[in-house]
């Protein structure tokens, strides 16, 4: 192609993509939802982030506008992402065409509704091959084998010829998997990968692309509103509240010293394993906040139990701790003082509730 | 194969109402059958003659079908004495001109609602949007009556390339394409511009939702083209309900050539039913009215046949019933 060909880097010390104040807001009738607003973050080669935070926090509106797979109508985006030292916001789709499937891909939700259910497997993995990478008719057929054989597909070659309605849920994940790497790409996206399939099942599909990664030395963004499931599988995590990062560390560190109480409370809210799937212990009371009119200061003081004065009035910056790479936006994190403090009248007023109540009994 | 035959059986049903109420409603429409059928002011000889062709003309509505519809089905169409010509003999004459109307007409609504319905919905609310929508609506809210009239006014009146008013006889295309060509382009625009219009707009609606759905985003993703993204993806995935009204539209594709055959070109089987329903002429009705039901309850069924070729897991569930 001419003169206007990206040239994505793939050698130096450029990281390989930069997101910085991303902001993406959809004009409705209601009002302006910022859905993104103000996200910043670098992922490095072969690295994988997971993205955390509750239904509607803007996981997947953030990782269709890095991908810039967001359709243009009523939709303003500002801020930057740098792939490969490319600027790609604004970008014509023409340009952005040769980055789809080539240097990132993505894997859906929902493998029922993203897979075309009219056309058969094969095609649906060839057709990159073919009309974006210009391979043969056979040489494709044989790629698309492989590829399923890759993602642990028993009778590749049969599933070839079949429909997406013929195959399990778990299988085709697999399948949309298969398509993500075909061109080989150097990011993915995995969007909830597993969200939709059977807890036996989603351990599996989470393996597997984790061994795909390493094998392909390939960055993956995970997407998720379950803390569990990012934990054995990322180098990193971001939580996300109401369009915004509110908490940022290396897995480990996030893990061992978490600093917003919302990743406590997300924490809390994990799904334990042997609880029939989609049982929550403890959910965050209250709901997210309305992204038309988010609330002022922290976005999480009207459900945080630590809000103080402070909280409500004056927006919490995006601060280091102790280590470089560990971020959180809070006021009052957990172990400061005044969390302390918190935590203590909150745990009297518990026992005093018990002792009332067993009064009463 | 059982879901098939069930189908089968269901337009048969439908077949055999609809063509006896055509026969009702040509025996309540007529005094005297047995004249109509003779041709009218005739001698007591030639009526003496007719009524022993048709003996069951006194018998049960019922039995009287059941005559007529062995006589449609083996090909005994009788002898029209108004027109003095087999009834058979006249439609092969005149069915083929109506039958290219029709099949350019549908033709070329095809052609405009594809590339429209398409482009708008891959458009939305844009300047192409906006302009076919709003020439659609005028297309669709004129009657074809008065699309005959622009299109006689403004090219065949001014030109000498068309035939108009009482033009010409049926030129096959293989004969002679040209001359084909002349006589059927403004009859098969007139309907077809009509029909173009209200495909273009079911299209287009079933193609905005279909660019919403996950999968195309996912076509996307792949990075494949646009254009194979609509064509290819898209496309397949909005056309049942095209596919749907093109069989039901087909009937009123066929009253619509009747009336294009009175402005232009080839005279098909239109004047023919105009004058047999002016005489009375029962058989002519009757055959006409009979072939219009069949052709348009074939396409239905031909329709459903098409669900399944479109979309597999309508196949996947057939095959199971
Ligand atoms: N096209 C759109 N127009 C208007 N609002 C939108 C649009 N797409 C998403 N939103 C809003 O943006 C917010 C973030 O949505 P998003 O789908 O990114 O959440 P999520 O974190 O992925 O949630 P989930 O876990 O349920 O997938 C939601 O409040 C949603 O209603
Ligand atoms: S800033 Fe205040 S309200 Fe927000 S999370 Fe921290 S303590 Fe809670
Ligand atoms: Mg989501």
């Amino acid at each position: 192609m001419s003169a206007d060909r990206l040239s994505v880097r793939h050698d130096d010390g450029e990281p390989l993509l930069q997101v910085a104040e991303l902001r993406t807001h959809f004009r409705t009738p209601r009002g302006m939802v910022r859905a993104v607003d103000g996200v910043t973050f670098t992922l490095e080669r072969g690295k994988a982030l997971g993205v955390v935070g509750e239904s509607g926090s803007g996981k997947t509106v953030l990782a269709r506008t890095v991908m810039g797979l967001l359709p243009k109508r009523n939709v303003n985006t500002s801020g930057s992402v740098r792939f490969g030292g490319v600027e790609m916001l604004g970008l014509p789709q023409r340009q952005m065409r040769e980055l789809w499937g080539t240097e990132m891909a993505m894997v859906f939700q929902d493998p029922m509704s993203s897979l075309n259910p009219l056309m058969k497997v094969g095609k649906q993995i060839t057709e990159p091959l073919r009309f974006h990478m210009g391979m043969g008719k056979s040489d494709s057929i044989a790629t698309a084998e492989r590829l399923l054989r890759d993602v642990r597909i028993p009778e590749p070659r049969r599933r070839l010829n079949q429909y997406p309605h013929e195959l399990s849920g778990g299988m085709r994940q697999r399948v949309m998997i298969a398509i993500a790497l075909a061109c080989g790409p150097n990011l993915l996206f995995a969007d909830e990968p597993t969200t939709a399939l059977d807890v036996t099942v989603q351990s599996q599909i989470l393996d597997l692309i984790a061994e795909q990664r390493r094998d392909r030395n390939m960055a993956v963004i995970l997407v998720t509103h379950d803390l569990g499931v990012v934990a054995n599988y990322t180098d990193e995590i971001a939580v996300m509240y109401a369009g915004r990062l509110v908490e940022k560390a290396p897995t480990r560190t996030l893990f061992s010293n978490m600093k917003m109480p919302y990743t406590k409370a997300l924490l809390r809210s994990i799904p334990k394993l042997n609880l029939p799937s989609h049982t929550r212990l403890d959910t965050i009371p209250g709901r997210p906040p309305d992204l038309v009119h988010p609330p002022r200061g922290c976005r999480f003081a009207p459900r945080c139990a630590n809000a103080r004065d402070r909280c409500t009035e004056e927006e919490p910056p995006l601060l280091a701790a102790d280590s470089d790479d560990h971020t959180y936006a809070c006021w009052y994190p957990v172990g400061s003082p005044e969390y302390r403090e918190r935590e203590e009248q909150l745990k009297r007023l518990d026992d005093r509730r018990v002792l009332a109540a067993e009064e009463a009994g | 194969m059982r879901y098939l035959l069930q189908r089968f059986v269901q337009f048969l049903i439908v077949f055999v109402v609809v063509t006896f109420i055509v026969l009702a409603a040509t025996r309540i429409g007529s005094s005297d059958p047995l004249r109509d059928l003779a041709g009218g002011q005739v001698n007591q000889e030639r009526l003496e003659e007719v009524a022993a062709d048709y003996p069951y003309l006194d018998k049960p509505l019922v039995i009287q079908y059941g005559y007529w519809m062995t006589d449609i089905v083996t090909g005994d169409w009788g002898y029209s004495y108004y027109q003095s010509q087999s009834v058979m003999d006249m439609f092969k004459q005149r069915a083929p001109a109506t039958f290219f109307i029709v099949f350019w007409a549908l033709v070329i609504g095809l052609l405009i609602a594809l590339p429209v319905g398409i482009y708008s919905a891959y458009r939305r609310d844009r300047i192409f949007d906006k302009a076919t929508s709003l020439s659609t609506f005028a297309t669709i809210s004129m009657p074809s009556l008065v699309v005959a009239v622009l299109l006689l006014y403004a090219v065949a009146a001014r030109t000498d390339l068309f035939p108009t008013v009482g033009g010409s006889n049926y030129v096959a295309p293989w004969d002679n394409p040209y001359e084909h060509f002349k006589n059927f382009f403004l009859p098969a625009l007139t309907l077809g511009v009509g029909i173009g219009g209200v495909w273009s707009r079911l299209l287009r609606a079933d193609m905005v939702l279909t660019l919403q759905s996950d999968f195309v985003t996912l076509a996307k993703a792949k990075g494949i083209s646009p254009m194979r993204i609509l064509w290819v993806h898209a496309l397949r995935a909005s056309v049942l309900s095209l596919i749907t009204s093109v069989a039901l539209q087909l009937g009123a594709l066929i009253s619509g050539s009747i009336i294009a055959e009175q402005f232009f070109g080839p005279r098909g089987l239109g004047d023919r039913l105009v004058f047999a329903i002016q005489q009375n002429d029962l058989l002519t009705l009757q055959a006409i009215a009979v072939v219009i039901v069949a052709v348009v309850v074939v396409a239905n069924l031909a329709v459903d046949l098409l669900y399944a070729v479109v979309d597999p897991r309508i196949r996947a569930a057939r095959a199971l019933t």
